[in-house]
């Protein structure tokens, strides 16, 4: 304890950019959670950006704490936070609280939990511990398996909440992480070639039974197997134009890119996009997923621009903690950390332009929401941690 | 850098992957690019698109006044409760606002004392397809519940008075056919394609109304509203204010008009008075009549009735002309048909032609007479011999140019062209050829011919005017002189004669029109019974057209009464009263009808 306190002298070495960077992200956030939710009816609702101030602020004491602790005491607990985060995610299967027929939520203290947003940080600590053994050649097949086992554990639970988006972020990052901590380009190549044919197999099968021949039956069998929920292949049907509902599930899609798209080269103004304003955008939604469609409406192309300068910032200065870092652990914890980050703004973004499919993902620093909020400060300062501790520090 | 480095391999894929993520990013950009900047006015057409809502408000329908300006018709303020189901939304779906709507209603139906006039579904259909008009909970609120409803309008937020215009006919009956009506309308397709709400439209249905509406309706104004996701408005943005239609001043005198209705009183008839130097209609009275107020709520058992009050006979009315049309017949003998003026035909009180016998209505016969006197004395077998002696194709082709058989061009819509028979006509619709019996039918006015009152009228006009045939004017224009259609060839000496024996029908002391006759103001007429129906029910149509003054005619009028005894004894007292009216004098004889009733209240007394 004594000395965590005597480091709290090392933040002076923090990447001062970078922080500026997450502390404006996190202001951008609070302003347009206010703009997507001051029209509306319900109080609680109306006062939203209020409990995102109290959950940014709590967020930069997470960010303060992992930054001051030395991340080479993470080496230690991997394991027990993983299998604690797991401990959770089975929870949530077996007591959750079921939302919009998903089961994602666990009440505890008073609080409405995900498990599945600090799952996202467990396995990247996880994964920065296992790949990150000195001496260990990750051309061995054994290791890969363990790796990819510690993978599947999480994404089989998580999509079986069902949670499509969160487990959809969990592959690429083991896979950057996988490809930063050297293993082999061959296989790597023959796992992406495998899950490839698999999810190509499994999506044919699901989504084109007619073109395919299937019967009825054999077609429910295999949707049942797949895992994925009714919604889940209406939504995936969409993006795909299979299927064509601008009032049910293409609704959001429609909407978040009218909103976007109609925001043009400047915007419309701060509170004054429209399509949030008059409920196209759904109020539900407007908030937390879709709280980047309200932005784009309302800051147009150049808001956008700035947006991506701000996540550019706090992405360059993760890889360059990662090029800088003292150890393997810390390179791999943060570029696993960029790579989660940059997958979120990837997918979230891109889903509200039509680029991917409509996934619950929130959008990082920006997005409502008290779980994922400190996972990412906690990430973030995990990554300044590794920062202040990189080779040219003396301590 | 750190050459040696064992980390070396692993600096490469780090740059990789930081080049990865900044394409990535680059990718996102330039989708964003393609999203908001090249199709940026796309998809901002197509957010207007799924939330603007035109709003067709109708321009203020014009009045309608009379020659001096006296309102016929205007529009009244009907006072409504309005519940701007807006200000009333409750979060949440719209059951909850339908409900909320409801209490409200209750609420202000206590307060006002008036039953709830709308039904949950009226207000679920208003939500569903008006909702950002002002739904019209109460229409056409008493002075009482709009006092009682100002003492409590604070503690209702969202409810308000509405004003909606109402067609108001403030003489009520008076001059009903001539005014119409207005019903309310939908849209045509188009129009209704380009609005997404409209109010509802005034659309005239009869009259006046239907034949001017374009010009009384004014220009639909409009308004964009923007709505949000469940269609509640939010603001507006734009609006076109509607222009009032334009005001009509009719050719009708109120006050001549009241008159010629008042002569109809209790029978079924028309009265028609044209100003006979433009063709001015200035009064134009149909029997019985109706209140074009209440048409709409009293349509089913007005068209129903047997006495036919919908009807306007004055345009629509074919009656025989019966004696009225001699004069016609007259000048047509006069004018190249080998008649002249003092030429004497023989009346033995009857003439045969082919085995048919045609009664002159004098038994005894009229001896022998001339023209003049044929015309004074309405002799039947007169005519009969004159018609066959010039030959029918005169009396028809001068009938033609005066306009019988055709529409008068009145701008009024249902107007009938009445007809005159010819033996084209006969062959066609009877198969068989024009007889002399024929001829001499149709020279007492009688036989197929039909004309309508309005058609006498101009008869008589023209017979006043010298021959001048003029489109029968319902709408005042700004050029004094009228639309003259035709005139009449007729040489002056013809005109005199036809003429001083139509002096003669009035001013005449043995004239079948004498009580016709006012003090100070000579004038010109001819009385006509046209039997219809079997001969033994006797039932007979009294006519009498006139122009007055006599030798300067203002006026040319028609009356026709159906049900009566004769011209003489029931349409010449009567034309009597409307020329007093005119002239501002008074009969010269007492009425007939009402010196019988007056003789039996008499009796009655003494008794």
């Amino acid at each position: 304890m004594r000395d965590f306190i005597r480091q709290f002298g090392l933040l002076r070495y923090m990447n001062w950019a970078t922080a500026f960077a997450t502390l404006l992200l996190l202001i951008v956030g609070v302003m347009f959670v206010y703009s997507s939710c001051y029209i509306s009816e319900v109080l609680p609702v109306r006062t939203l950006y209020k409990r995102q101030v109290m959950w940014a602020l709590a967020g930069i004491l997470c960010y303060i704490f992992f930054a001051v602790l030395d991340y080479r005491v993470l080496r230690r607990w991997s394991w027990t936070i993983y299998v604690g985060c797991l401990v959770l995610l089975l929870a949530v299967l077996l007591f959750g609280t079921v939302r919009e027929g998903a089961q994602r939520w666990l009440t505890l203290f008073g609080f409405d939990i995900q498990p599945s947003e600090p799952m996202k940080l467990a396995l990247t600590i996880m994964l920065a511990r296992r790949l990150g053994l000195p001496g260990v050649y990750y051309g061995e097949w054994r290791r890969v398996g363990t790796v990819l086992l510690l993978l599947f554990i999480p994404v089989g639970m998580i999509l079986k909440q069902p949670d499509l988006g969160t487990s959809m972020v969990f592959v690429p990052l083991t896979f950057i992480m996988m490809y930063a901590a050297g293993v082999p380009w061959r296989t790597l190549g023959v796992i992406a070639l495998v899950a490839l044919v698999a999810v190509g197999c499994v999506l044919g099968a699901v989504f084109l039974p007619e073109k395919l021949g299937f019967d009825p039956e054999l077609h429910e069998k295999i949707s049942a197997m797949s895992g994925l929920s009714d919604y889940q292949r209406s939504r995936i049907m969409v993006f795909f134009g299979v299927a064509d509902d601008p009032l049910g599930v293409g609704w959001n899609k429609l909407q978040s890119e009218i909103a976007v798209g109609s925001g043009g080269m400047w915007g419309k103004g701060f509170r004054n996009g429209t399509q949030n304003i008059l409920g196209f955008l759904p109020r539900k939604v407007a908030p937390n997923d879709f709280i980047y469609s309200v932005i784009a409406e309302e800051m147009g192309f150049m808001g956008s621009l700035g947006l991506f300068a701000l996540f550019g910032m706090v992405f360059w200065g993760g890889m360059r903690a990662a090029m800088a870092a003292r150890d393997k652990l810390g390179r791999l914890l943060c570029v696993g950390v960029v790579a989660m980050l940059f997958c979120h703004v990837f997918i979230n973004i891109g889903m509200t332009v039509g680029l991917m499919p409509i996934t619950g993902l929130p959008l990082p620093l920006l997005s409502y929401g008290g779980s994922f909020m400190l996972v990412v400060m906690s990430a973030l300062g995990m990554v300044q941690s590794v920062h202040i501790r990189s080779r040219r520090v003396v301590y | 850098m750190e050459l040696n480095s064992p980390w070396d391999g692993e600096q490469v894929r780090l740059r990789i992957v930081v080049v990865m993520m900044l394409a990535g990013l680059l990718f996102l950009g330039g989708s964003l690019w393609r999203v908001q900047v090249l199709h940026g006015s796309e998809h901002t057409e197509r957010l207007d698109h799924q939330s603007i809502r035109r709003v067709r408000l109708p321009g203020l329908r014009g009045s309608i006044t009379d020659r001096n300006g006296t309102l016929l018709a205007s529009n009244r303020p009907s006072y409504c409760l309005a519940i701007y189901v807006e200000e009333l939304r409750q979060p949440g779906r719209s059951g909850e606002t339908i409900k909320e709507v409801e209490r409200v209603i209750r609420e202000i139906g206590e307060i006002i004392g008036l039953p709830a006039q709308v039904s949950r579904d009226d207000i679920r259909t208003h939500i569903r397809r008006r909702l950002p008009l002002p739904f019209l909970a109460w229409r056409d609120l008493s002075p009482e519940s709009l006092a009682r409803w100002a003492e409590s309008c604070v503690s209702f937020p969202g409810v308000d008075i509405h004003i909606e215009p109402v067609r108001e006919y403030p003489r009520g009956t008076l001059a009903a056919h001539v005014l119409g009506c207005v019903g309310r309308s939908s849209l045509s397709p188009e129009e209704k394609e380009s609005y997404h709400f409209y109010l509802p439209d005034m659309r005239g249905q009869f009259g006046v109304e239907r034949s001017f509406d374009t010009r009384l309706a004014g220009l639909a104004g409009g308004r964009l509203i923007r709505v949000d996701a469940s269609g509640f408005k939010y603001n507006e943005r734009f609006e076109r204010e509607p222009r009032k239609g334009e005001d009509l001043r009719l050719a009708l005198d109120a006050e001549i008009q009241a008159l010629a209705e008042s002569l109809l009183e209790g029978w079924r008839g028309s009265v028609v008075l044209l100003d006979a130097r433009n063709g001015d209609v200035l009064a134009m009275a149909s029997a019985p009549t109706y209140d074009p107020s209440k048409l709409r709520s009293q349509y089913a058992s007005l068209s129903q009735d047997k006495s036919l009050p919908l009807f306007n006979r004055a345009i629509e009315g074919q009656y025989p002309p019966g004696s009225t049309f001699k004069p016609l017949v007259a000048i047509a003998a006069l004018e190249n048909g080998g008649v002249s003026a003092s030429t004497l035909y023989d009346c033995p009180g009857y003439f045969e032609v082919g085995g048919v016998r045609f009664r002159c209505w004098r038994r005894s016969g009229h001896g022998s007479i001339a023209m003049r006197k044929s015309l004074e004395q309405s002799c039947n077998a007169y005519y009969c011999q004159i018609g066959l002696k010039c030959g029918y194709d005169r009396i028809y082709h001068m009938a033609d140019a005066l306009g019988f058989g055709h529409h008068t061009g009145i701008a009024l819509e249902q107007e009938m062209p009445g007809l005159l028979p010819n033996d084209a006509w006969k062959r066609r619709v009877l198969k068989d050829g024009w007889r002399s019996g024929d001829t001499c039918n149709a020279s007492i006015g009688q036989g197929a011919m039909l004309a309508t009152p309005l058609q006498m009228a101009l008869f008589a006009a023209a017979l006043g005017n010298g021959g001048r045939v003029y489109t029968p004017r319902v709408v005042t224009e700004p050029w004094e002189e009228g639309d003259l259609i035709h005139e009449m060839s007729w040489s002056a000496c013809t005109l005199a004669t036809v003429r001083g024996g139509m002096f003669d029908v009035v001013e005449a002391e043995t004239g079948t029109g004498r009580r016709a006759r006012i003090a100070g103001v000579p004038m010109g007429g001819k009385t006509g019974t046209a039997e219809y129906g079997t001969r033994e029910a006797r039932r007979k149509y009294a006519w009498m057209i006139a122009f007055a003054p006599f030798d300067n005619p203002q006026y040319g009028a028609a009356i026709v009464l159906e049900d009566a005894m004769s011209g003489g004894r029931n349409a010449a007292p009567r034309m009597a009263k409307l020329m007093a009216g005119l002239f501002g004098s008074k009969p010269v004889f007492p009425d007939p009808e009402e010196a019988a009733a007056a003789a039996a209240a008499q009796e009655g007394a003494t008794l």
